[in-house]
């Protein structure tokens, strides 16, 4: 196997590299564990103390999910994994509150996280307008997820292009949505598949 | 209604950049040369900011339920 990077554009949270001497079925499963495997986090549960806008609860819940959230993959767990059993602890889920009264529009900065290292990758994001008398105030809880359970929990946009049929070229781009750097989506990909694998083989040795 | 979040095809965040993006406009400078600046690439995302209206500063007057 013989790795090159192509091209690393850290504006565009992007990077491009091309793998050669495997075959097709290695890098699907290189391209699908790094786009739907690697866990980040997002907003997963909201409660509404006050809601007058003009979004349902329901609306703005699910704007609030899609907010990609700067993760921190060393000091979190996935929930279901986690030591607490799935019941939700400080090491496994982060807590945000959101209050605001109209006339204004509310951005993704008045967001307050718990943990000053889980924030919304852009302080600019519109979440939603208010007019006067319109209020919401609400408290969120985001998780660590996979891409595969939710759109919302993507670390990026990743494919692969052959650019020649005769040979077992593969060009990889990796383009992260901005909760991990594509470097850690590669490595966290890598680490994955190995545990995977040799939870497979554990199983195998079971068998016989 | 309102800008969303993220683009419906790819998936990649948008919304930071909607507000900027409408103010170049309504000044007059080319669409183009606003998405090229903001690193929306790809046409997916480009169609999002070309078509969108921003109702929600009229909808919000009338009530909800």
């Amino acid at each position: 196997m013989d790795i090159k990077l192509i091209s690393n554009e850290e504006k565009k949270n992007r990077i491009t590299f091309s793998v050669s001497g495997i075959d097709i079925a290695y890098a699907n499963t290189l391209r699908r564990i790094m786009g739907f495997e690697v866990p980040v986090m997002a907003i997963d549960e909201v409660e509404f103390r006050k809601n007058s806008s003009i979004l349902y609860d329901e609306l703005f819940a699910h704007r609030l999910g899609l907010i990609p959230l700067t993760t921190d993959l060393k000091a979190y767990t996935m929930t279901s994994e986690c030591k607490c059993g799935g019941a939700g602890c400080a090491s496994c889920t982060v807590k945000f509150t959101l209050k605001a009264a109209g006339p204004c529009t509310v951005y993704t900065a008045d967001l307050k996280s718990k943990d000053p290292d889980i924030k919304p990758i852009a302080n600019k994001i519109p979440i939603v307008k208010l007019l006067e008398d319109q209020e919401v105030e609400l408290e969120a809880t985001a998780t660590l997820g996979k891409g595969k359970d939710h759109s919302k929990y993507c670390p990026g946009l990743i494919f692969y292009r052959i650019p020649d049929q005769d040979k077992d070229e593969f060009i990889f781009t990796v383009e992260s949505w901005g909760q991990l750097t594509p470097k850690e989506i590669v490595i966290k990909a890598i680490d994955l598949y190995n545990s995977q694998l040799e939870e497979f083989s554990e199983l195998v040795k079971k068998l016989e | 209604m309102i800008i969303p979040i993220r683009c419906f095809s790819c998936g990649k965040p948008i919304a930071q950049h909607w507000e900027e993006f409408s103010e170049r406009s309504k000044n007059g400078e080319d669409k183009k040369k606003i998405m090229d600046d903001l690193g929306l690439e790809r046409y997916c995302c480009r169609a999002l900011f070309l078509g969108h209206v921003d109702l929600i500063d009229d909808a919000s007057k009338f009530k909800k339920f």
